[in-house]
C-alpha cells in the first residue's frame, strides 16, 4: 500500500475535510499523518506528501522545509498552497502594515511579511488547485491512473442553456436572490467566469445558482499565460454573449472575492515565480 | 521553574498546551492558538455582498456557520427578512453542518482516546480493538457523509457552501431530491443510535479508568438556541447560571454590553468572558439548556443524560456525550424537515444594499457566532468575528489546571498528562482557524 501523509500550514482544513470525504483512499492507502486526525508528532518517510495552506508563519516555513525531504512526489492542495490564497488578500498595501503590527506577540511564531506559496520554497511535482478541490479530485490525484475524466472548463461541466436573445446590459449584484435554474448564468448577468476556468469540479457552484469564482484556476489555454491574458478572454465571452460595458466587468474582475483565486497561477503579490507548467496541473 | 509543551492533533487546526510548573505547583496553564490569517484587516474595504463568499474561507470546518452568519449579517443591514422556505433551507444546513461536525468530533477526533489508538484510521494492536474499530470506521464514515451530502444539497456544497443568499436561499429542494436525502438519512439513522450507545459504553470504559468526567466546577453556559425546543435557528443567546437557571438573555446586537474579548500575548485567540465569568459554550451548554424535542431518539439520548448526570451537568467529558445527542438530534430533526414541501413557495425577496451596521447570529456547532460589520459606500469598513472556540478559552484553561494539578507533583509527572490533555481539548472542539481567522 501507498504510504502518504498530508501537511497543513496556514488555512482553513477545508481540503483536509474533503479528502475525508473521498473515503476510497482508506482501504487503499496508508495515512501516516495528519494532525487533522491523528496523533503524530514527524512526518515519516512516504511517497506521496499532500501539502495544504500557504506559507504564513516562519513555522510553517520550517515545517514546510523539512516535510519535503521525506517524501518522494509534493503535490501543492487547494489555492491556499498554490498562491497563498484567501490570506495573500492580507498582502494588499492599505492593510498589510495594520495587519503586521497588530499579529505581533511576543510568545508566538513570528508572522511572515507576505503569505506565500509553497512553490516559492520548494520542487512541487503536482498542482491540485481547488477551493477546496472535490474529494473526487482527491482521489484522481492519489491514484496513478485517475479515471477521471476533467472537462476542460466548468461551463462544459454546467451545461446550462445559453439563451441568445437575453443580453443583459449591466452586471447584476455579484449574487443576487433570484436566479433562473436552468439558464447559463452569464446570459442572467451574473459575472460568472466558468467559462475560462479549469473544470473538474463538476461546476458545482453553478449548478447551485452561485456564479464560478474561479478557485479552480484558469483552463490549460490560460494557464501559463499572464493573468491579463485570461482576463481578456473573459471580457470576449462577455461582449460575445451580453451587452455589458467592458470596463464593468474589469472592475468587477479586480474584487476580492475574485482577486483571492484569479491571480493563482499567475502574477499575483509580484512573486515573481514563472508560471506553472499545465502538465503538472490536476 | 519547568514548562512543559504539548502540541496539539485531531482538533481543527495548530495550537499546543502549555504548563508551567515549579515544585510540583501548577504556575499555569496555556491554550496556545499559533496562527493567524487576519480576516478581521484585510476584509476592510471588502464589497459588502461578496462576505458570503469570502468570510466561509475563515474555516473549512465550520464554513456553513460563516456563511450563514455573514448573510444574516447583511440582512440586519440592509433591512431584510428572508421568506420562511429560506429559513428552513438554512436550518438544514445547520443541521447538516451539526451531523458532519458531531460525528467527526466523536468518531474521529475522541473515538481514539478511548481506544488507545493515535487514530481512527490505525490499525488496532489486539484482535478486539481491530474488530471495534472495523465496525466503527465505515459506518461513522457513512453517517458523517450524510450531513456532508445534507449540506451539499442545502448549500450547493458542503465546504464553503453558496445557496444562501442576501433576502433568502437561490432556490428550494424539490421532492425528489427531498425524497431521496430523506431515505439516505432514513438509513444512516439506526447506525448512528448504534454507534452513539457503542461510544457511549466507551466513555464509561474510560472513565472508569481514569477516575471522573474531569473539570466539573459549576460554570456559566451560553448558547443561541430557542427556549422551546432545541431548534439552531434563534436570534437570541441565553445565558445559563452555574445553579441551572437561565439568568439572562440578549441579541447578537447588544453581544459588546454581556461579553467581553481580551487579548493575551500567548495566544492567537484571545478569550471572552460574561460580566467577568468564565463561560462554556458547545453541545454541553445546549443540553443543559436544551428541553425534550418531540423527536424519539434525541429524547431518549436527553432522557438518560439527563438521569445519569443532572442538569446542569458540568463535568467536561460530558461535552464528548452531549454531541451523540446532537447527532441524533440532527438527522432526525432534517428528516422531519424534509417531510415538508420545500419547493412550493419563494424562496428569497428583493432587497436594497444600504450603508449602515449589521449583526449576524448562528448557534454554531461548537456555539454562538456573531459576524458585525460596518458598511460604508457599499464597502466593508470594519468586520468583527465573535468566534464560539474564543467563549471556551478560559474553560479549557481551568480544565487543563484541574488535570495538570492531578497529574503533577514536586517528584514527577505522571506521563498520563499528555492523555489528559489531549483528553479535555477535545471535549471542548476548539476550531483555531475561526479562533484566530
Amino acid at each position: 500500500m501507498k504510504r502518504f501523509a498530508v501537511l497543513q500550514l496556514s488555512g482553513c482544513s477545508g481540503c483536509e475535510v474533503a479528502l475525508l470525504n473521498a473515503e476510497q483512499w482508506i482501504d487503499n492507502y496508508d495515512l501516516e499523518y495528519m494532525t487533522l486526525v491523528m496523533s503524530a508528532y514527524e512526518i515519516p518517510e512516504v511517497e506521496i506528501l499532500l501539502i495544504s495552506g500557504g506559507i504564513r508563519s516562519e513555522v510553517d516555513l520550517y515545517k514546510l522545509r523539512r516535510a519535503v525531504c521525506k517524501a518522494d512526489q509534493v503535490i501543492a492542495v487547494g489555492t491556499c498552497a498554490i498562491s497563498g490564497g484567501v490570506a495573500n488578500l492580507g498582502d494588499r498595501q492599505a492593510v498589510n502594515e495594520i495587519f503586521l503590527n497588530e499579529a505581533d506577540r511576543l510568545h508566538l511564531p513570528d508572522i511572515l511579511p507576505t503569505c506565500r506559496p509553497i512553490d516559492t520554497e520548494v520542487d512541487v511535482d503536482l498542482y491540485l488547485p481547488g477551493c477546496p478541490p472535490t474529494p473526487d479530485l482527491f482521489m484522481a490525484v492519489l491514484e496513478e491512473k485517475p479515471d477521471l475524466k476533467i472537462a476542460r472548463t466548468v461551463c462544459q461541466e454546467c451545461g446550462l442553456k445559453k439563451e441568445r436573445d437575453m443580453r443583459p446590459k449591466h452586471l447584476l449584484g455579484f449574487q443576487q436572490g433570484e436566479v433562473l435554474s436552468d439558464i447559463c448564468l452569464v446570459n442572467q448577468g451574473y459575472l460568472c467566469i466558468g467559462t475560462s476556468t479549469r473544470g473538474g469540479c463538476q461546476a458545482i457552484c453553478t449548478l447551485a445558482g452561485n456564479p464560478c469564482v474561479g478557485c479552480r484556476g484558469p483552463s490549460d489555454a490560460f494557464i501559463e499565460k499572464d493573468s491579463q491574458v485570461w482576463f481578456k478572454s473573459i471580457q470576449r465571452v462577455f461582449s460575445h454573449m451580453t451587452d455589458i460595458p467592458g470596463t464593468e466587468i474589469d472592475q468587477a474582475l479586480r474584487s476580492p472575492q475574485l482577486s483571492m483565486f484569479l491571480f493563482q497561477f499567475a502574477d499575483y503579490a509580484d512573486i515573481g515565480q514563472a508560471p506553472r507548467p499545465k502538465e503538472k496541473v490536476i | 521553574m519547568t514548562t512543559l509543551t504539548f502540541p496539539l492533533s485531531r482538533i481543527e487546526g495548530h495550537a499546543q498546551v502549555v504548563i508551567e510548573t515549579q515544585a510540583g505547583e501548577v504556575i499555569s496553564t496555556h491554550f496556545e492558538a499559533m496562527e493567524l490569517r487576519g480576516f478581521e484587516y484585510w476584509v476592510q474595504g471588502a464589497p459588502a455582498e461578496q462576505m458570503p463568499v469570502i468570510v466561509p474561507r475563515i474555516c473549512g470546518v465550520c464554513s456553513t456557520a460563516h456563511h450563514l452568519a455573514a448573510v444574516q449579517a447583511l440582512e440586519d443591514a440592509y433591512g431584510v427578512e428572508p421568506p420562511p422556505l429560506a429559513i428552513k433551507i438554512r436550518e438544514l444546513m445547520v443541521l447538516g453542518q451539526l451531523i458532519q461536525n458531531q460525528a467527526t468530533s466523536m468518531f474521529v477526533f475522541t473515538l481514539p482516546d478511548r481506544m488507545g489508538l493515535s487514530s481512527i484510521f490505525e490499525d488496532g494492536d489486539s484482535e478486539d480493538s481491530e474488530k471495534i474499530r472495523g465496525e466503527i470506521v465505515g459506518r461513522a464514515l457513512q453517517v458523517r457523509k450524510a450531513g456532508t451530502d445534507l449540506i451539499s444539497l442545502a448549500g450547493g456544497q458542503f465546504i464553503h457552501p453558496v445557496k444562501a443568499v442576501v433576502g433568502g436561499v437561490t432556490s428550494g429542494i424539490d421532492s425528489k431530491a427531498a425524497a431521496k436525502m430523506r431515505e439516505q438519512l432514513a438509513a444512516v439513522l439506526p447506525l448512528a443510535v448504534d454507534l452513539i450507545d457503542t461510544y457511549w459504553n466507551l466513555s464509561i470504559g474510560m472513565k472508569d479508568r481514569i477516575g471522573d468526567w474531569g473539570d466539573d466546577s459549576a460554570t456559566y453556559y451560553i448558547a443561541a438556541i430557542g427556549d422551546r425546543d432545541h431548534n439552531f435557528y434563534s436570534d437570541e443567546i441565553r445565558v445559563m447560571a452555574p445553579d441551572g437557571e437561565i439568568c439572562d438573555s440578549f441579541s447578537g446586537r447588544e453581544y459588546r454590553d454581556y461579553l467581553t474579548y481580551e487579548e493575551t500575548d500567548y495566544s492567537y485567540a484571545g478569550y471572552t468572558t460574561y460580566k467577568g465569568e468564565t463561560i462554556r459554550a458547545n453541545s454541553l451548554a445546549r443540553v443543559n439548556m436544551g428541553e425534550k424535542a418531540g423527536l424519539s431518539h434525541t429524547d431518549h439520548f436527553l432522557a438518560k443524560f439527563r438521569e445519569s448526570f443532572g442538569k446542569p451537568a458540568h463535568g467536561i467529558l460530558l461535552y464528548d456525550l452531549a454531541r451523540g445527542i446532537e447527532l441524533a438530534y440532527g438527522i432526525e430533526r432534517a428528516l422531519s424537515i424534509l417531510e415538508e414541501p420545500l419547493d412550493n413557495e419563494d424562496t428569497d425577496v428583493p432587497y436594497t444594499p444600504r450603508d449602515g451596521e449589521g449583526y449576524g447570529l448562528i448557534e454554531a456547532p461548537r456555539g454562538p457566532l456573531i459576524h458585525h460589520y460596518q458598511i460604508q459606500n457599499n464597502l466593508i469598513s470594519e468586520a468583527n468575528f465573535v468566534i464560539p472556540t474564543v467563549h471556551n478559552v478560559q474553560a479549557i484553561e481551568n480544565a487543563l489546571r484541574v488535570v495538570a494539578e492531578r497529574y503533577i507533583d514536586a517528584n514527577k509527572v505522571d506521563m498520563e498528562l499528555e492523555q489528559a490533555v489531549g483528553r479535555v481539548v477535545r471535549a471542548f472542539d476548539p476550531c483555531i482557524a475561526c479562533a484566530t481567522h
